[in-house]
């Protein structure tokens, strides 16, 4: 062949990739950075919700199921009871409205009841180190959970002849039917290495010097069962009933006195629960009196009241009188009788040292009428044998998040008994703790340190890349059919949890949407999968990156920092 | 060929591709190309390695253009940027066959290869690529020759709105006020004087099967147009808004940003004709004000100086121009429209939604 010799030339196909353009990056590289979605960093049972999430909108239910239950094994109990903080830190909600989290959790834990899917658990070896657990209550059945999925045996003491603890005892059967407490706890309980003993209350049939001797470790999970003295200036009425008393005797035997003019002293679920309860039974009017404020725009977060935002809605429809920041100041008794209260405003304000404390304000005392009050401030631990390690305390209190208690090696405590919980998540978050806690220390090891990621706000998102769409409606039965039995919120349906997942932003995480593979115009981010879809399948070529971090601006969950070259990201932990 | 032949070309033709093989008679393939860069699921017609700077709009929207055009097409490049950052020599950055001539004559080239294809009788389809100079203005007349010849030749226009090759002198296609090195803001005048030229109606006027508007912004419908351009026998016509951050003042990272204000504002509308009448439009969901657009561009600075009274006049007129656009296409639309400025760029797990 001649070649004929013209003033062109000619270059051959693709040779500009021996010129390494990435040495034009002056000052940053584009790097993945896995940040913890604020659902994540907000959840007290520890699970990641982005993860699961991201599951449910690749269709896989199950994988979906499974990743939520590494962190929780009780999502259809946890998706009817819990405040779910994880809806109010939700990014979504500065967009439109935050993510339905709670109920599409709760319809996954009902699907993986009903299609029977499998704990990701092995059959722990004979030879496995045995830990006992005080308590078949969340926290313990979740510390218990975690043991087995980890290796160990488990053996749970429990003092009643059924499983659940609080939630069997004082959640009302219309926000958590007792269906779902034996399905999920069952399944539970059916796992290699668990062994459940009931009937066995620790002081009475155990004592915890047994234990601590026989077994690796003591996971105690007693709960509150005692109810916090109270007392008006020294007085109490005559037939006095306490509210979680009252509520078990509901829940129990059906049992309520008759009052027809009612005032609940508190400020938790079981107050509002109980009101609700009463109302439906008859009285003609209940009044909720809290040192708490109700939710709303002026109200500092620390002051509201603690319940279920969903469930003081519920409340309010069904005419329970709330009467925010008073405290009841005295008892009115005729002769022996009692008629009504007298109740003062207060706040709570910070003092000289900076501690808030009570301030009631002299010129609003004023009375309310009434046949009965109930005392529902709270519970403390039942020191029965505890005392050793109880001492005068309220409630135990171990060091951290590790749940260690600090002199009794070995011991570990979670959930309301640590006093700093409240809700039936942060003890199933202590139960996992707890167990991780107890491998570290067997193995020899420190316990994990806190995970310290970056949670990823708001403002690391690009929203140009997500629709503005409608929250899954939620589904109530109305006021006037509401009885003591029924479930009162009403479960989605599979496609409304399947748009619900959509939703999800996927926060601080790869939603695989080939964003920076479409938009860089130096071909530097390489796709190399097609299917994957967390971030794995694309690679920064950094022979040809030029750094102008179009990318990282483009990136719809914030997963892409511009970082100095010299930088290494830690890898992923959870 | 006989039947055994067949089956060993296609036993040879399935190892060179690492295909598996059909039976254990047949050699395996070696290992998978280690290489990430060619196991990627699409076509690469123009690698990395080029010239471009940081955070470059056009070749960005060459690269779009090319993978959705595919391998079997040739290529006739106007001078102009895109010419200079993928030819030095001796290396290409492009894996198709590829002729640069002059600045005026890419649709003349693109003509002859055309013809030159027909004659061979190959289906190859010739692609003629040029930036706003070598098409509003050096290049016009020949374009116009080459679409009322009817040639099968579809010619994309990558609008940077300025010769930012030579070193930013305004074109034609400048919009109204933009400060360039040859229309710079000052006492005598803020920026360009005159108005950006409406060429999508000239070559709407050339009665061609198929003319668009696009933005490197939205490269879900760049896909969609060129595909549509590919499918269309005759001369087709795409003019895409691709960001010059050197030449409009902004950041290489932010390149798509001002991209999507352009059109979110109504001062760059997409949209597109068949024989001269608008066929379609992207309807704006929410129009932004168009200072949202300018005030990301050093070129529109002046406009911001509170000092000068005809910096809010020459802002207005910009504004009075984008409500025009969204007058004249109709672009707000009646509703939330899934293909939309903001639904457009909707993306969900696995890529975008459209």
């Amino acid at each position: 062949m001649t070649h004929v010799l013209t003033r062109g030339a000619y270059a051959l196909p693709g040779t500009s990739l021996a010129f390494k353009t990435g040495d034009w990056r002056s000052t940053e590289k584009p790097l993945h950075h896995h940040r913890k979605a604020p659902c994540h960093d907000a959840c007290p049972a520890g699970e990641d919700q982005q993860a699961w999430l991201a599951r449910l909108q690749e269709g896989n239910l199950e994988g979906a199921w499974l990743e939520l239950v590494k962190a929780n094994p009780l999502p259809a109990i946890t998706g009817r009871v819990c405040p779910h903080p994880c809806e109010t830190a939700c990014n979504r909600k500065h967009m439109d409205q935050p993510i339905a989290i709670h109920n599409v959790e709760r319809w996954l834990g009902d699907e993986a009841i009903s299609r029977g899917w499998q704990y990701p658990v092995t059959t722990p070896s004979a030879e496995a180190p045995k830990v006992a657990v005080v308590g078949a209550g969340p926290g313990g059945l979740s510390a218990a959970y975690h043991l087995v999925r980890l290796g160990y045996r488990a053996t749970v003491f429990e003092a009643l002849p059924e499983i659940g603890g609080l939630l069997r005892a004082a959640i009302p059967m219309t926000r958590l039917p007792r269906s779902i407490i034996d399905a999920e706890g069952e399944r539970l309980l059916a796992l290699p290495g668990l062994e459940l003993l009931l009937r066995q209350k620790l002081g009475r049939d155990v004592s915890l010097a047994e234990l601590r001797s026989e077994f690796a470790a003591v996971v105690l999970a007693p709960g509150c069962q005692k109810s916090r003295p109270w007392d008006v200036a020294g007085a109490v009425p005559q037939h006095l009933h306490e509210g979680l008393h009252l509520l078990k005797e509901w829940i129990d035997h059906g049992w309520l006195p008759e009052a027809r003019r009612v005032v609940v002293h508190g400020g938790g679920n079981t107050a509002v629960d109980l009101c609700r309860i009463m109302k439906r039974n008859g009285a003609e009017e209940v009044h909720l009196l809290t040192a708490s404020g109700l939710p709303g725009p002026d109200t500092d977060p620390d002051d509201v009241l603690n319940v279920v935002p969903r469930e003081l809605e519920e409340a309010l429809e069904e005419g329970i009188q709330i009467h925010p920041h008073v405290t009841i100041n005295r008892l009115i008794m005729k002769g022996s009788v009692f008629t009504g209260v007298e109740m003062v405003s207060l706040r709570k304000l910070p003092g000289q040292d900076g501690r808030k404390r009570r301030i009631p304000f002299e010129g609003t005392e004023r009375l309310l009428h009434c046949d009965m009050v109930v005392p529902s401030i709270g519970e403390i631990v039942d020191p029965e044998g505890i005392e050793e390690i109880l001492g005068q305390h309220k409630y135990l209190h171990p060091k951290d998040d590790t749940c260690e208690l600090g002199d009794h090696p070995g011991v570990y405590v979670l959930g309301d008994a640590r006093g700093d919980r409240g809700t039936v998540a942060a003890a199933i978050g202590d139960g996992r703790m707890a167990a991780l806690t107890i491998q570290r220390r067997i193995n020899g090891a420190e316990p994990l340190p806190p995970d310290t990621r970056e949670v990823a706000t708001f403002d690391k998102l690009n929203i140009e890349y997500f629709d503005r769409t409608e929250r899954a409606p939620l589904r109530k039965l109305p006021v006037a059919e509401r009885n003591d039995e029924s479930e009162i919120e009403l479960d989605l349906t599979g496609p409304e949890a399947a748009a619900e997942a959509r939703r999800c932003m996927s926060c601080g995480n790869c939603l695989a949407c080939d964003n920076c593979w479409t938009l860089c115009p130096d071909n530097a981010v390489i796709k190399t999968v097609e299917m994957a879809s967390d971030g794995t399948h694309y690679v920064f070529d950094y022979d040809f990156c030029k750094g102008c971090g179009l990318c990282s601006a483009e990136c719809p969950c914030g997963f892409i920092d511009m970082v100095p070259e010299d930088t290494v990201l830690p890898a992923a932990t959870t | 060929m006989t039947d055994t032949s067949n089956a060993t070309r296609l036993a040879e033709l399935r190892l060179k591709h690492g295909r598996p093989p059909a039976s254990p008679a047949e050699p395996s393939a070696p290992p998978r190309d280690k290489d990430l860069r060619k196991s990627q699921p699409r076509f690469r017609g123009l690698e990395a390695g080029h010239r471009a700077c940081q955070g470059c709009g056009e070749a960005l929207a060459t690269r779009l253009v090319m993978e959705s055009a595919g391998p079997d097409v040739m290529i006739a490049n106007a001078t102009g940027c895109l010419e200079v950052f993928t030819t030095p020599w001796p290396e290409s950055a492009w894996r198709v066959p590829w002729i640069h001539s002059l600045f005026e004559n890419a649709a003349a080239v693109a003509a002859g290869m055309e013809s030159a294809m027909k004659a061979k009788g190959h289906r190859t389809k010739v692609l003629a690529f040029g930036g706003d100079g070598g098409t509003y203005d050096i290049g016009f007349q020949s374009l116009s020759g080459m679409l009322e010849r009817y040639h099968n030749v579809l010619y994309v226009c990558y609008d940077n709105e300025a010769y930012m090759n030579t070193g930013i002198q305004r074109s034609s296609s400048t919009p109204h006020a933009a400060s360039t090195t040859t229309s710079p803001s000052g006492k005598a005048r803020m920026g360009k004087r005159h108005l950006k030229k409406d060429l999508l109606s000239i070559i709407a006027a050339h009665h061609i099967p198929y003319a668009a508007s696009a933005s490197v912004a939205y490269p879900t419908d760049i896909r969609r147009k060129v595909r549509h351009a590919m499918e269309t026998e005759g001369p087709t016509f795409i003019v895409i808004h691709s960001p010059c951050p050197l030449g409009w003042g902004h950041d290489g990272s932010v390149t798509i940003e001002v991209a999507r204000k352009a059109v979110q504002c109504g001062l760059f509308p997409l949209v597109e004709l068949e024989r001269g009448e608008v066929c379609n439009v992207m309807p704006i969901r929410q129009p932004q004000p168009v200072s949202e657009y300018l005030k990301l561009q050093s070129r529109f600075r002046h406009l911001f100086n509170d000092k000068d009274p005809r910096a809010l006049e020459e802002r207005q007129h910009l504004q009075a121009l984008a409500d025009h656009n969204i007058t004249l296409f109709n672009l707000r639309g009646d509703q939330a429209d899934p293909m939309d400025t903001a639904g457009m760029d909707t993306v969900r797990r696995g890529g975008p939604v459209h």
